[in-house]
Formats: C-alpha cells, sequence, structure tokens
C-alpha cells in the first residue's frame, strides 16, 4: 500500500493520522504514529510494551493532546482538546482502564452523560431501562447472573463489568470504536459474542480499532494490521497476507536481539529457595514456579497479565485465594505483608510514592521501616541500628547528605536505592522487584541492575517484573511469560531473547 | 439477615428514619403536647436551618468536595440581607431586594469556593476552612456588631401563616420539592459519577469542573435559604450567626446515609439526618437532664445514631 503524506480526503476512510508525536516530560512516547483505517473495517494495532499504542489511541479519542502530526476524522482535520470533541466527531474509546462508577447503576453507567431526557429536561428512568435492557439482550445469553439495569456496578464480576463498558461504547453510536484490550476479561463464549457484534458494528460501516494481547483474536478478527514499535509505527498489511512470525518480528525489529546479555547456566539440581504452586485469585490462574538461590527469575509479558498479582501475593498485600507457597521448603501462609517479611521476602514497587516511602521523614526512618517489623521491635534505639543502615546505605554506592535528611530530597534512583537497602537491613533471602525502574533515569538504572547481579551473586533470590523487555532480556536467567493471568511460556538459554518474548506475550506457546 | 443488609444498603436513610420515629416517641413521653399545632411548628422553625444547610451540604458531599464555611456564609448573607433591607428602608420592595442580595451572596460565595477547588485544584477542607475565614471577615466588615433589626413585615410573615399554612411549613415542602427536582436532573447522576470515581466521569466526556462548581453554588444556595431563615427567626443582623452550622450540617449528612467518600447517598437523607440532630436535642432538654451533662448525651446519642447506619450498612 502507498502512502501519500498529505492523505487527499477519501470518503471511505473514517480516521487518518499520520505523523503523530507526544512527549511526557523527557520520554517520548511517540515519535512517529501512523494509522488508516477505512470504514467498516477491523483494524488491529499490534506491538511490544511501551510502543506507544495506547498513547495514540488516547491522542485520537481526545484523552491526551498530541504534540505533532495530523489527524483526520472522516476525512477533515481534527483538533480534539477533551474526550468530549472526540466524541463528538463519533470517536469512543474502550478504556483498558475500566470507567466505570462503581457507586452507579448500570443503566446509570451506560447511558452516564446521555441520558434519555423528557420535554423538560428531566432523566426519563422508564427510557434509560428500556434502552438499557435492549443493550443486555445482546449479552444476555453469557453475562451470567446478578446482571440488570438496576444493579449497581460494584456488585458486578470483572467480565460482567468489562460487558458494561462494551455496552457503554456500543449506546454512543460511534464511527469509530478502539477496542482498547476489550477482551482481557472475557471467556470463550462471551469473546465469540463480543466478535459477532463486531461484525455487526463492521457491516453497518463502523470503523474499529482492536488491541488485544492474544494473537489468536487478531488473525480470528482483524482486517488489517498496523505494527508499531519504539513509538513508531513500523509496518501495515492486510491480515490475510501476513503470518504471525512475521507480525512478531515486526513488532520486536533487528536491534532487539544485540541487547541480550550472556548468563551463566545454572547448574543442575540445586535446592529451590521459593516454590510457588498453583496459585490462582483475582487475575491469576494456576501459576506454578521456583526459584533457586542467587537466580534472578523474570516475570515478562504485557502489561496487567498477573506478573505484578504474583509479587503483591507472594508479599501478601493481595492474598492468594489458592494455592501454596514454600521458602527453603517450609510451607508458609503469606496474608499480610509481615508474614512475608517474616519469611524473608522483601518487596520493592515501581510506585515509589504509594507503596514505599514514608513522605517527609527521614532516610533512617524509611530505612527502619522493615527492620522493625521483621525483628518484632517495641522500642528503637536510633544509635544502635544506626551504623546497621548506615553499612546496608553505603553499599548501594547511594549518594546522601545525612540519615536525618528528608526521603523526598533524594532522585527517584536513590530513593530506590534506599528503598533496596530498607530490605538488605533486614537480611531477606528473597527480592521482590516490581517494575522498580519506573520513572528512574538511565544511569541510575544501570547502578541499580549492578547491585541486583551483585545481590544475585552472594546468594539472593531475585524475582523481577519489568514493564520493558530490554531490561528482562539483559537481567534475567530465566524469563516467565505471562498472558490472561497464566503462565504461557518459558524462556531460558536460546528461546530467552526479544522475538519468542513477543511472541509469548501474545499468547503462542514457545 | 443478609437480605435485609441488602435491601438496607443503598437506604441507610431507613435507618435514619426509624431514629427520628424512636426520638420523636421519647419526646413525645416527655413532653405531652408536643402534637399541637404550635409546638410542632416552633420545633419546626428551630430545625429549619439546619435542615437547609445540610441539604446544600449533600450536593458538595455526593461531588467528593466538603464545604466547611457554611457557616460564615450564613452569617455573611444575613448581615448583607439586613443591611440592604435597612439601606432601602423597609417597604416590602425593600426585603425583597435584601432576600435577592442575600441569594445572591450565597452563590456567589459558593461559585468562589467552586472555582478554587475545582478549577484553581486546591484541597477542598483546607480551601473551605479557608474561605469560611473569610467570608466571616466580610460579615465582620459588613456589619461589626449584632443588630440592626429587620422590619416587623419580614418578620412577622416568617412567623406566620400564608393562605392558612405555616410558612415554615411551606418552606420544609418547597426544600422537599427542590430535592425532588435535582434528584431528576442529570445533572444528579454526573455529580454522583464525580465523586464516585473522577477519572471515569473525565474519561466519559463528563465536565466535571463546572459539576463540582455547580455543587458548591447549590451548597451556597441553601445557606442562603438558611441565612433567610435565621433572619426570619432572629429578626436582626449578626455576624457571628451560624458557627457550629458546618459540623452539624456534616454529621447530619453522614446520619442520612451519605458516603463522605462520595459518590453514594441522598438529600432526602440528609433531611431526616438533621431532623434526628434536632430532636437529640429536643429530648435532653425535656428529659431534664443537668446542664453539665447536656453536651456529653448529645454526643453520646448522635454517634449511637450513627453506629446503626454504619452497622447495618457494612458488609
Amino acid at each position: 500500500m502507498t502512502q501519500t503524506p498529505s492523505a487527499e480526503p477519501s470518503p471511505a476512510r473514517a480516521l487518518h493520522a499520520q505523523g503523530v508525536t507526544k512527549r511526557f516530560g523527557a520520554i517520548t512516547a511517540l515519535s512517529s504514529g501512523r494509522i488508516s483505517v477505512g470504514k467498516g473495517e477491523i483494524h488491529a494495532l499490534l506491538g511490544a510494551n511501551g510502543c506507544g499504542k495506547s498513547t495514540l489511541c488516547k491522542i485520537i479519542a481526545g484523552t491526551v493532546s498530541r504534540d505533532g502530526g495530523t489527524l483526520e476524522i472522516d476525512g477533515r482535520p481534527a483538533d480534539l482538546k477533551s474526550p468530549r470533541e472526540a466524541e463528538a466527531l463519533g470517536v469512543a474509546l474502550f478504556y483498558q482502564e475500566l470507567s466505570l462508577v462503581p457507586q452507579l447503576s448500570v443503566a446509570d453507567n451506560i447511558f452516564l452523560g446521555h441520558e434519555p431526557r423528557n420535554a423538560a429536561g428531566f432523566v426519563d428512568r422508564r427510557r434509560l431501562i428500556a434502552d438499557t435492557e435492549v443493550l443486555i439482550a445482546r449479552f444476555s445469553a453469557v453475562a451470567g447472573s446478578g446482571f440488570a439495569a438496576g444493579t449497581n456496578v460494584s456488585r458486578l464480576s470483572p467480565d460482567q463489568r468489562q460487558i458494561v463498558e462494551i455496552l457503554k461504547v456500543l449506546a454512543r453510536n460511534p464511527s469509530i470504536i478502539i477496542f482498547d484490550e476489550a477482551t482481557a476479561a472475557l471467556d470463550k463464549r462471551q469473546v465469540d459474542l463480543f466478535f459477532s457484534i463486531l461484525r455487526t458494528l463492521k457491516a453497518e460501516g463502523v470503523a474499529i480499532i482492536f488491541i488485544s494481547h492474544r494473537m489468536d483474536e487478531v488473525f480470528e478478527i482483524a482486517d488489517r494490521i498496523t505494527v508499531m514499535r519504539n513509538g513508531e509505527t513500523v509496518a501495515e498489511y492486510g491480515a490475510g497476507e501476513v503470518d504471525r512470525d512475521t507480525v512478531v518480528h515486526d513488532m520486536v525489529g533487528k536491534l532487539a536481539d544485540h541487547q541480550r546479555e550472556a548468563r551463566p547456566p545454572r547448574p543442575a539440581g540445586e535446592t529451590p529457595r521459593l516454590v510457588v504452586s498453583s496459585v490462582s485469585g483475582g487475575r491469576l490462574r494456576d501459576v506454578s514456579f521456583s526459584v533457586a538461590p542467587g537466580e534472578i527469575l523474570g516475570l515478562g509479558g504485557l502489561q496487567g497479565q498477573g506478573q505484578s498479582a504474583i509479587l503483591q501475593g507472594l508479599f501478601g498485600a493481595e492474598p492468594f485465594a489458592r494455592g501454596e507457597v514454600s521458602v527453603d521448603g517450609r510451607p508458609v501462609r503469606l496474608r499480610r505483608p509481615a508474614d512475608a517479611i517474616r519469611a524473608g521476602l522483601a518487596y520493592v514497587s515501581g510506585d515509589r510514592g504509594r507503596d514505599a516511602a514514608l513522605h517527609g521523614r527521614s532516610i533512617f526512618e524509611n530505612i527502619a521501616a522493615a527492620t522493625l517489623v521483621s525483628e518484632r521491635r517495641r522500642f528503637v534505639w536510633p544509635s544502635a541500628l544506626k551504623p546497621r543502615f548506615e553499612k546496608a546505605a553505603a553499599g548501594l554506592n547511594t549518594k546522601y547528605a545525612g540519615m536525618e535528611a528528608p526521603i523526598g530530597s533524594l532522585s527517584g534512583g536513590n530513593q530506590q536505592k534506599i528503598f533496596i537497602a530498607r530490605w538488605l537491613a533486614t537480611d531477606a533471602s528473597i527480592l521482590l522487584l516490581d517494575d522498580p525502574t519506573k520513572g528512574i533515569d538511565l544511569g541510575a538504572k544501570g547502578d541499580f541492575f549492578e547491585l541486583a547481579r551483585d545481590l544475585a551473586a552472594k546468594g539472593t533470590s531475585i524475582v523481577f517484573y519489568a514493564s520493558e523487555d530490554a531490561e528482562l532480556l539483559g537481567l534475567c536467567d530465566r524469563i516467565l511469560v505471562f498472558n490472561s493471568g497464566a503462565v504461557t511460556a518459558e524462556l531460558s538459554g536460546d528461546t530467552r531473547d526479544a522475538f519468542h518474548l513477543t511472541r509469548a506475550a501474545y499468547g503462542e506457546t514457545a | 439477615m443478609s437480605a435485609l443488609r441488602d435491601s438496607l444498603r443503598g437506604r441507610v436513610w431507613l435507618v435514619t428514619l426509624a431514629a427520628l420515629v424512636t426520638l420523636f416517641l421519647v419526646n413525645l413521653a416527655l413532653q405531652p403536647n408536643l402534637l399541637t399545632p404550635n409546638v410542632l411548628k416552633s420545633n419546626l422553625t428551630v430545625f429549619l436551618p439546619l435542615v437547609l444547610v445540610a441539604i446544600g451540604q449533600t450536593y458538595v458531599i455526593l461531588g467528593g468536595d466538603i464545604d466547611l464555611s457554611v457557616g460564615s456564609i450564613v452569617a455573611l448573607v444575613n448581615v448583607v440581607t439586613v443591611s440592604v433591607i435597612a439601606m432601602t428602608g423597609g417597604e416590602t420592595g425593600g426585603i425583597l431586594l435584601g432576600i435577592a442580595a442575600g441569594i445572591l451572596t450565597g452563590l456567589a460565595c459558593g461559585l468562589f469556593n467552586g472555582v478554587l477547588i475545582a478549577i484553581l485544584r486546591f484541597q477542598p477542607i483546607v480551601t473551605t476552612f479557608a474561605t469560611g475565614i473569610i467570608f466571616g471577615g466580610l460579615a465582620l466588615r459588613v456589619l461589626p456588631t449584632a443588630g440592626l433589626p429587620v422590619p416587623a413585615g419580614y418578620w412577622r410573615t416568617y412567623a406566620g401563616n400564608v393562605l392558612g399554612i405555616p410558612t415554615v411549613l411551606w418552606i420544609f415542602v418547597f426544600a422537599l420539592l427542590a430535592i425532588a427536582f435535582i434528584a431528576r436532573r442529570p445533572f444528579l447522576t454526573h455529580l454522583m459519577a464525580t465523586g464516585g470515581l473522577r477519572t471515569a466521569a473525565f474519561q466519559t466526556g463528563l465536565r466535571v469542573g463546572p459539576i463540582r462548581i455547580g455543587a458548591y453554588m447549590l451548597s451556597g444556595l441553601f445557606s442562603a435559604f438558611a441565612a433567610l431563615c435565621l433572619t426570619g427567626e432572629t429578626a436582626s443582623g449578626d455576624p457571628l450567626m451560624g458557627r457550629l452550622l458546618a459540623l452539624s450540617s456534616i454529621s447530619a449528612v453522614v446520619l442520612g446515609g451519605t458516603a463522605l467518600a462520595g459518590g453514594r447517598g441522598s438529600a432526602f437523607g440528609s433531611l431526616l439526618g438533621a431532623l434526628v440532630i434536632g430532636m437529640i436535642s429536643n429530648v435532653i432538654f425535656f428529659a431534664a437532664i443537668p446542664f453539665e451533662y447536656q453536651t456529653l448525651t448529645t454526643g453520646l446519642i448522635t454517634l449511637l445514631a450513627l453506629a446503626g447506619g454504619v452497622l447495618v450498612s457494612r458488609r
């Protein structure tokens, strides 16, 4: 297909975006985004984590404003400043992070902002309920029990909420729909029904952008495919004229393989430090793995497939519903973080502000937080603890003015080191890293990985989730790839590369 | 039992209604002439300002915010109204002008709060605490000392009857109609969505800022109504009027089953909550509890009434 940059208005083209750029602070999320969708076309948008596909979709839906490039809707240039303006042009975005208000009913949510009104401007409740019931009827065969127009959304299961979200999009009768991971929480029957609705919409001439983490679904439903990599659109083809490996290769690119770093093979027959068997609950479906002393295990896949849930479950922050965990051969019950701390687990979150920092308190207090729990201290003698903490922090090559300086005086990278020091002071044997380098500059990232390697060399077991594939490939001995809450592949040795990682992330078994 | 809880969860005001009936019966036992028209009317006169302020407060809280400045808005509206009436002479036209000036003052205060919080993104508790001091300071500037009586036409009308029905009952009925009117506007759903999950409301395309400002303006408006009632009751200006209204109104809102976190509740519940708070002080008064125990007992009964709602609605 040939593309002319100045894209003459074409009646059959519903959406055309070209050369779209977007920066968030120092980070370039989009360097050259392009997508072109015809009327009555289902267009899949694919790419690895952080490739910019969500940002591009948000720009089309008006929730994020673009820095440069052109956007045309129905052949006319569109300059969108809010979701409202995009909606007026017929664009509807299905939100991956749900946009439902739990306190309101199904009907109120579906028609929020578009309530049917009578002549005097009052909400026409009868029509609201009737219209909602018509919409619900489309899914009635697979919606499950307790799904009615008047039900509060807070009482619905995740798949039912996703159905409400879909209905909310349909209720606006849009001409362009972006379904960003709309099938993530649905089961097979629900997906089939959803696809039959998509085909109906397609027949009505609606343009659909479809984002999914399941390659099977993409090839089942899509007419055309656009692939993005590193903030750039790199390929576009018809779904019938391409095979899956080509798509994966385009997602990964050529450079990626050079980022791999050789890791010494693990000795055979090691006794594992941490054994996780068949844990479930929340998003997780029957996950099992083990980690040896000194091993770095990576958790990969697209974002939000259960990687963080595993780490938070192991730390007792979001306890597992089923399954067993043992440390050094002893079964442990992890119902709250204090259980995990005493079993020798440590958790470092990428969301420092929410999960780690004691804001406005000194570095000393921030390091002490975990020690006080693990050693069950009732009284604290700062002078006795201080040398220990200074030693723990010094090993990390951390720059700070003094133990009494507030935590906020440090940069993100140095703060993260202090939170590692917090756990080193407790002699944790298993370190859980939950996307720990989020918002940290490149130099500090290098230091951080150096530190992780040193700790592993000294025998600490590390379980590491990163949203950037390059980090996983650079650091880990083995990588478990997650898709929809289950492990789809285990990559080690020859398969530990970007191609296999991306392929498995899209649900293809290795 | 769980079925009962399920049906009560969305209707905590039923618990409040039960508390109100109980308190009413206790009051009746202590004060046998409670059911005479005059006593009922004087009770309603005393309760009405808190009822009105609590209704306004409900909308702000449903939107996920809070308004601590309502007491000072009441004081400012009161002194503006009496001053305007005094300036224009005591004729009917002057009284109506004073009332209009008072209502505009209330709306302006609400607009000021709303712009600071919804547009400039100031923190609601601290902001309305501060604007409350500002409004109180303005009230002192307008009328430094209590006094400046309103013309007899104003307070006679308020204390008397219109078409054979007490004015205060008319106002109460109008408050109910206003609640029902607002409840049927799309605005209330949008407000509850804003208070329930602000990001979801924004992503859905709701204009979150104007919605929150609207809630603060409703709070200012109902505070102005309360001030006009208090002016009719006291028949004069007082820049220190309404000091306890902020926290009492929040108590009434919570008693009425509205979640302080926003998104859930009803103005009708708050109306019942305000009546419960009024009845509590009635019961304390007529139970002949020694003066030094009255505040303590009021606190304990309020806590008990709150606990009832919490226990019923908890999962």
